[in-house]
């Protein structure tokens, strides 16, 4: 989840409120937002994965005023009569939308840059997959030649932001930081490109914008664009950035529209920013139904409207409510009912505890693997755990049998899922061999058996006693220690197999089912272990003790 | 034990005869000495002075001993003259030295004697200082021998050493001149008590013997009656013996499960291994979602595509490409993943049980990329449970957190809004730790419509949690380092005691 950081100074002008860093903590908390660190005037918080308006002081100081009551939220959005263009032509075929939107009037300086840029980087982080999906462009409208153009180029030359000479698209992508880092993004000779009507280049997105238009304190008008592969997600993003710049007119500033002419036919925004947002019937029935709250008619608005959301009328029996387009979380009444309940709090709700209706139980492996615990305690075997994952080079040790591996692991001895119990108990040996004498432990657990389209979990139980006084008899023993307490019939036959001496190993049979091997451990195992003490092993099948036994009887 | 007059005292054997050799030194002896007569070292008779103590038969004092002993000196003086007396000889020989110095080295005597010797002649007026030179007298003479003689005296008496308790004034003299060397120590005396004197005159006190061990011979042959049997001394540390131990964690986790069922929940099993479409797609969490990157989640390696429900898929496919509006590729859906979290075993079973009134709950390990250090592992435990029904709510799931925290013994829960891409409303529930304040801990929430399209349950609403329970079992089992939880480190094992919270 991002983490953002925010001016309380700049926050107060937003919030046309001199709220106290309290009250804000107060408010991020219904906002999701965690707090991290408070020096000063600055805030850290880790914004909300969901609430991409939240991303930068604007529209946190835009949803402090709802909350705060400075403001009630509108009903529509603060659109200019007047429209742009956006002309596409011959765009990159890998990265086919573009799409642009203006915002006329706003007052900028420092700190508010720094928040639209902190948003622009958030976003590309987040929602835009690291620009692979969606990439943003903030210029200064005044110094472009509209209408702007979006195309494709084999290459081109321009002075890119933050460096002073000019150079080739391919220098770009060799010579610059972030040139290299998001060139896999573009394809040689078809590079995306906006430029302005005279040819001027904008931005070479998704990689670097341009020197010359960009945004600085004396941009009054500021043009938005957004590229990539997925026009709702774009068109979600272009929203919440128009919203943010739209702050920094502080009431004034208005949102101008673009036509978009030329590009994919599948296009589905003609004019951009889609700022219809979204309209809902919130019923008391809703809202009863799915918090076990009943709230009256008049209530609703008072709680919606502090969470930003317009009511636009208010029926019998709820309220009609209007969902800005910057709020992209919300798709459907159940995430405006959400904020229904933060707005009334969290900590006031009713709760209600359920008593049980019906008859509750544990899983049956899990009672077999209890009874199969206390059978081995009593034997005088100590219970271990070891991780699921494990070291390959340990499984191929203990089995010759096929593992699930793990395509991107962090570490080489957590890279497989373990496909026995024996493997596990091995480890477990060796790190108590050098504590006591003599060693006798058990783990019970899971492990993965790979299949044709999908892999198995089974549950095992393997048992180790190493110490020079152990023989296969004790691990024999063992084996018809837990066949006498389950009340099955036992059998061993010879075992010839990893990680087994032959001729002092055996499979074991209960019922006539075989569900499992005992065996003394190969020297040339323990030698590879690192282990110097003899090692009698086994391991029990419980799945299949369960299944083919128990439940069969 | 107090043993009263008009008792008849048994005691063993070996205090029997202390006593009796105490009532022959007249009620009085140091330890040492009693157990001399008794023929045993001191060290091996102060358990018994102690139970005879208990008894009040004796008491046993600790008092200090003054050691006089004469110095080498002291011992050389007796033997060869005191200093005064050899330096008296010499003077009243010459009877006059030109000065201090020439008689000093005439003399023989060491600087420090010399000086004492010469102040104590001159004290008594037995020579003169006049005008440098040393004049031999004749007065005081007299009185000089006598304070000689006294001085060989009392080292005569010494002789080699004296022992007493008081320090008399002499000695103090005769350690300043370093003629003796004083010592101290503490000796243990014992004496007899009232009653202990009043028993022995009255014959009450006999011997009996003492039975340390009780064998079945001693029970058999009666030797029990008229025996004293050994008292134990509780202070002495015994052995310790490690039980064979059930894992703490896997107790810990049992224990889990107990009080979810008490609360009326059955437990479901699921696979380790699943699609990404039970995982995340059916849970709608879109495909570009940041949860579903590398960095967040391990993918099976190899070739093989996952098979699923048609009908989840198609329904899966409709829902995200409704709300989200993207592109939606089954085959990102049909990857293999180490599931991240035990939701889809809830998923799974709302899909094949449908429409019902019901409580399920599964405890099993998820995965997620991360390296092991104190706070976090790649492999851990999560507690899922849904409560699926027509009339379930929010406050049913808060009403959960409460009770289930209830009876966990882990106190007050507060509550906070949450995200997560499947539920809304969210919740994360938050409980007060000992040390760390205020931690979350209870996350979940009413699964989102579009959840309970896919898996296709009709006009029925779900509360789900996914608590992950190790950050619970860490505070209960009292344990600051995550890794010890799964450990097969039998040291760790033994030593972890099972909480009241467990065992309640």
């Amino acid at each position: 989840m991002p983490i953002v950081e925010v001016s309380l100074t700049d926050l107060q002008r937003l919030a046309k409120k001199n709220i106290s860093s309290e009250e804000l903590l107060k408010a991020l908390e219904l906002m999701k937002g965690e707090v991290e660190e408070v020096s000063g005037d600055s805030i850290v918080f880790e914004a909300s994965h969901d609430r991409p308006d939240l991303f930068s002081a604007e529209g946190l100081g835009r949803a402090l005023r709802y909350l705060l009551g400075v403001e009630e939220p509108p009903s529509t959005p603060p659109v200019s009569e007047d429209t742009a263009k956006l002309r596409i032509v011959n765009p990159p075929r890998y990265r086919p939308y573009a799409y642009v939107s203006i915002v006329k009037g706003v007052e900028l300086d420092d700190e508010a840059i720094r928040q639209l840029f902190q948003l622009q980087e958030k976003l590309h982080a987040t929602y835009c997959r690291d620009r692979a999906l969606v990439s943003i462009g903030l210029y200064d409208l005044d110094k472009v030649k509209p209408p702007i153009i979006y195309t494709s180029v084999s290459d081109g030359r321009y002075v890119p932001l933050g460096y002073s000479e000019e150079m080739s698209l391919k220098e770009i992508l060799e010579k610059t930081e972030k040139g290299v880092k998001y060139a896999h993004l573009v394809k040689e000779g078809e590079y995306p490109l906006l430029t302005d009507s005279e040819g001027q280049v904008l931005s070479f997105p998704p990689i670097l914008n341009a020197e010359w238009n960009k945004v600085t304190p004396e941009t009054k008008n500021v043009i938005i664009d957004v590229t990539g592969t997925e026009p709702h997600l774009m068109m979600r993003v272009l929203n919440v950035v128009t919203y943010a710049v739209l702050e920094r007119g502080y009431g004034k500033a208005l949102i101008m529209r673009a036509k978009v002419i030329g590009g994919a036919p599948d296009n589905p925004y003609p004019t951009t920013p889609h700022l219809e947002g979204k309209l809902f019937s919130v019923h008391v029935e809703d809202v009863e139904s799915l918090l076990g709250l009943r709230v009256s008619t008049e209530d609703i608005p008072v709680l919606l409207k502090r969470m930003g959301y317009a009511v636009t009328s208010i029926t019998s029996d709820g309220v009609k409510v209007w969902v800005p387009p910057y709020r992209v979380d919300v798709h459907g009444v159940v995430d405006i009912i959400e904020d229904l309940a933060i707005s009334y709090g969290y900590n006031e709700l009713p709760t209600e505890t359920l008593p049980p209706t019906h008859f509750s139980g544990r899983s049956s492996i899990e009672r077999l693997t209890r009874i199969i615990r206390d059978i081995m305690v009593g034997l005088g075997f100590n219970e271990v755990v070891n991780f699921m994952l494990i070291d390959p080079d340990i499984l191929k040790l203990a089995t010759d049998e096929p593992f699930v591996t793990v395509a991107n692991p962090k570490m080489k001895t957590y890279s497989a899922l373990r496909n026995c119990m024996l493997a596990s108990i091995l480890i477990a040996g060796k790190v108590n061999s050098e504590k006591m004498g003599e060693v006798e432990v058990f783990e019970v657990g899971d492990y993965v058996i790979p299949k044709q389209h999908d892999a198995e979990s089974v549950r095992g139980m393997a048992f180790l006693l190493m110490g020079d006084k152990y023989t296969l008899t004790d691990g024999l023993v063992t084996a018809k220690s837990v066949a006498l307490t389950l009340g099955l019939e036992y059998r061993f036959e010879p075992y010839e197999g990893k990680p087994y001496i032959r001729g002092r190993a055996a499979k074991v049979f209960l019922n006539d089912v075989e569900v499992g091997r005992v065996g003394e451990v190969h020297p040339e195992v323990l030698v590879e272990l690192g282990l110097t003490k003899p090692v009698v092993a086994g391991e029990f099948n419980l799945t299949k003790i369960l299944r083919e036994i128990i439940e069969r009887k | 034990m107090e043993i009263m007059k008009e008792e008849r005292v048994l005691l063993p054997e070996r205090q029997y005869r202390l006593v009796k050799a105490l009532a022959d030194m007249e009620g009085r002896a140091e330890a040492s000495r009693l157990a001399e007569a008794v023929g045993r070292k001191q060290s091996d008779i102060m358990r018994d002075l102690a139970e005879l103590e208990s008894k009040n038969l004796v008491k046993v004092l600790r008092v200090k001993i003054w050691h006089v002993c004469l110095s080498p000196d002291g011992r050389r003086y007796l033997k060869e003259g005191l200093p005064e007396e050899r330096l008296l000889k010499i003077v009243k020989a010459r009877r006059e030295f030109p000065s201090v110095k020439e008689l000093a080295e005439a003399c023989g005597l060491s600087r420090n004697e010399f000086a004492a010797a010469f102040g104590r002649l001159r004290k008594y007026g037995v020579v003169k200082v006049v005008s440098g030179k040393v004049i031999y007298s004749g007065d005081g003479v007299e009185k000089l021998l006598s304070d000689i003689r006294r001085t060989r005296e009392l080292l005569g008496n010494i002789s080699e050493c004296i022992h007493v308790r008081e320090l008399p004034e002499w000695v103090a003299e005769l350690k300043r001149r370093g003629m003796v060397e004083v010592t101290e120590s503490r000796v243990v005396e014992v004496e007899a008590t009232e009653t202990l004197r009043e028993l022995l005159e009255a014959g009450r006190v006999s011997e009996a013997p003492l039975i340390t061990r009780i064998t079945s011979e001693v029970i058999v042959s009666g030797k029990w009656k008229g025996a004293i049997l050994k008292e134990f001394d509780l202070s002495i540390e015994v052995p310790v013996k490690y039980p064979s131990r059930k894992h703490p964690y896997v107790e810990f986790l049992n224990h889990v499960r107990e009080v979810v069922e008490s609360m009326g929940f059955v437990e479901a099993k699921g696979p380790h291994v699943e699609t990404a479409l039970w995982n995340f797609d059916v849970l709608f969490v879109p495909q570009y979602h940041p949860a579903r990157r590398e960095s967040d989640v391990y993918f099976v390696a190899g070739e093989t595509v996952g098979v699923v429900p048609s009908d989840v898929l198609e329904r899966t496919r409709e829902v995200h490409e409704r709300v989200w509006k993207y592109r939606w590729d089954p085959r990102e859906a049909l990857k293999l993943v180490l599931r991240t979290h035990t939701t889809p075993v809830s998923m799974r079973t709302i899909y094949s049980r449908k429409e019902g009134e019901y409580r399920v709950y599964s405890l099993d390990r998820v995965f997620r990329p991360d390296t092991p250090d104190p706070t976090h592992l790649m492999e851990f435990h999560q507690l899922e449970g849904i409560i699926v029904g027509k009339h379930v709510t929010f406050k049913h799931l808060l009403g959960f957190f409460k009770e289930f925290a209830k009876r966990l013994g882990l106190g007050e829960v507060r509550f906070r809004p949450a995200y997560f891409p499947f539920t809304e409303p969210s919740v994360e529930g938050y409980i007060k730790h000992p040390k760390l304040g205020w931690i979350e801990v209870f996350p979940g929430g009413m699964f989102r419509p579009e959840v309970l399209y896919a898996v296709g349950l009709k006009n029925h609403n779900v509360a789900a949690w996914g608590i992950g329970i190790d950050r619970i079992a860490m505070m209960v089992l009292n344990m600051n380092d995550i890794r010890n939880l799964y450990t097969n480190d039998v040291d760790i094992i033994r030593s972890t005691p099972l909480p009241k919270e467990v065992m309640r």
